[in-house]
């Protein structure tokens, strides 16, 4: 059917994201335990509206439409269930007559900006008593607006797992008394570091995962983006380490249409044409990282955003600065020592000093045995060995990587490194 | 021409995500839009979920008739169509089917015999 694009074009992602504003309101109001209340609230709203919307049109201020709904729904909620004492997170006396219950939950419902709600309800997604995949999958379901369906899709696993994963979640927020709040000075950094890890993963879901379905691929690197600018939007929250992961998000984003051909297959860094890389976004890219330098707090993005430009600012892959990303390199491990960011130290090593060099640093990674099934670390050492004229030894561990990853392209990449002589 | 009212039933299923929904929005105004243009919309409601049934000698007021599920009429289109037949082609259009929602045609009767 013919779509209209400026319809469609109005409503981008309007549902998603005021599914995510409208759970993090309700979130405040009736408690992080009763996050599952919030989203059946929420659900309820947005059919209601789209069952409207569709045959009458979407109203001139929509948010304000959905946001009086899901108030009259919450209004009803705490009514019926008024003797249930645990349904909204703040006790108080006016909700219990009904001559001030509805001013009562207005007053809960607006309290607070729409920005703050959202952050709390990321450091709430993002508590540490939570597994880093659950805090990926839960920002994913409540601020995002995915279903378990679009979420299993996006990270290749199946609904149940998911759902398992988002279950234990709620499990710990009815357990735990977790507070719904923008943490406090003291423990603000160490909370924000969780949040950017979540946002930062996100992305890289996006952004590394070559056999997805293009749009669910575009959307995680929307969101994530979209994450980290809200952080932006609140003074608490914008700290140095959130522009230096923004500065990161762009620069890898700039080099995305490069890194496929027409044919669909992967192009590695020195085949890519340089023209294709995104200088808007590149720009961008400068601009944050710009902002990341004012202050005394440098992270791990810092250096992980400095590498990437500095093979953006390269005018072709023999002009790669190399030294200065090992420098990077080093300030990086230093600041988040993993063996995968050695692995990568390891190629510029090669780069450098050749592929007997790369070879010996590979060897001398501390907790190499982490990466055995890494499929990356048996292509760099079959890439090593290719290079060294051992075709026997590369081809070996081609057929090592190619087992290990299960993308389609990354294993046609291995299968045509293998036949080349 | 003769005037035509498509009922919409369903799909009652509340399982969609926010993106889906807004996927299905899109598609109806769409649709709304293309019968707009072949000067065959008239006019058109949603209904709200819940209501009344009211019955018998004695008034009895009860909740329904339908509360939920596939029976539950979502609204209604008046549409222009030559017949039946076309009425029904329209109705086809619709996008809700894949998520099992229904349509009556029906054929507004003519006062003016």
């Amino acid at each position: 059917m013919h779509r209209d694009s400026t319809i469609h074009h109005a409503l981008e992602h309007l549902f998603r994201h005021e599914s995510g504003r409208l759970v993090s309101i309700l979130t405040r109001v009736f408690g992080p335990h009763n996050l599952g209340l919030a989203e059946d609230v929420v659900q309820d709203t947005l059919l209601e509206a789209m069952n409207s919307w569709k045959i009458r049109g979407i109203p001139r201020d929509a948010p304000a439409w959905l946001f009086t709904v899901a108030r009259n729904k919450a209004l009803d909620l705490i009514r019926k269930e008024k003797r249930h004492r645990d349904i909204v997170s703040v006790q108080s006396h006016l909700l219990e007559s009904e001559y001030t219950l509805a001013p009562a939950v207005d007053e809960l419902m607006k309290s607070r900006s729409i920005q703050d709600d959202q952050l709390s309800m990321m450091f709430t997604c993002c508590h540490p008593s939570l597994s880093a995949e659950s805090q990926v999958a839960l920002v994913l379901k409540t601020l995002c607006g995915f279903s378990v369906a679009e979420i299993a899709k996006a990270f290749i696993s199946t609904p149940d797992t998911i759902e398992k994963r988002l279950y234990r979640a709620k499990e710990k927020f009815r357990q735990e008394k977790i507070a719904f709040e923008i943490p406090g000075e003291n423990e603000l950094d160490a909370r924000l570091e969780n949040v950017l890890l979540a946002i930062y993963l996100l992305f890289n879901e996006g952004y590394n995962s070559t056999d997805h379905e293009d749009l669910i691929r575009k959307d995680l690197l929307e969101e994530s983006l979209r994450l980290g600018e809200l952080l932006l939007q609140n003074a608490v929250t914008r700290k140095p380490p959130v522009y230096a992961l923004l500065a990161l998000f762009c620069f890898n984003s700039a080099r995305s249409k490069a890194r496929i051909d027409n044919q669909g297959n992967i192009l590695l860094l020195k085949d890519q044409d340089r023209n294709l890389w995104d200088r808007s976004l590149i720009s961008s890219g400068e601009q944050w990282l710009d902002k990341s330098a004012e202050g005394e707090l440098f992270s791990a993005y810092h250096f992980e955003a400095a590498i990437s430009r500095e093979h953006l600012v390269a005018k072709s892959y023999d002009q790669t600065n190399w030294e200065l990303i090992l420098y990077y390199y080093d300030l990086l491990l230093r600041a988040r020592p993993s063996p995968v960011v050695a692995l990568n130290r390891a190629v510029v090593i090669g780069e450098m000093k050749g592929p007997a060099a790369g070879l010996e640093a590979i060897e001398k990674i501390p907790g190499i045995d982490g990466l055995q099934n890494y499929y990356l670390f048996h292509a760099i050492i079959g890439e090593f060995y290719a290079k060294l004229g051992n075709r026997e030894q590369a081809n070996e561990y081609f057929a090592k990587a190619k087992e290990l990853t299960s993308s389609e392209k990354e294993k046609q990449l291995l299968v045509s490194k293998m036949q080349k002589e | 021409m003769e005037k035509f009212m498509l009922i919409f039933h369903g799909p009652g299923s509340a399982t969609q995500s926010p993106e889906q929904m807004e996927e299905n929005m899109g598609k109806w105004m769409a649709w709304i839009d293309k019968l707009n243009k072949e000067e065959r919309y008239v006019s058109g409601e949603p209904l709200l979920p819940g209501g009344k049934l009211v019955k018998g000698a004695d008034k009895k007021v009860t909740d329904g008739p339908y509360t939920e599920g596939k029976e539950v009429v979502g609204g209604f289109f008046i549409i222009n169509a030559k017949d039946l037949a076309e009425a029904a082609n329209v109705a086809k259009e619709c996008p809700d089917f894949e998520q099992g929602g229904t349509v009556q045609v029906r054929q507004v009767m003519k006062m003016d015999m």
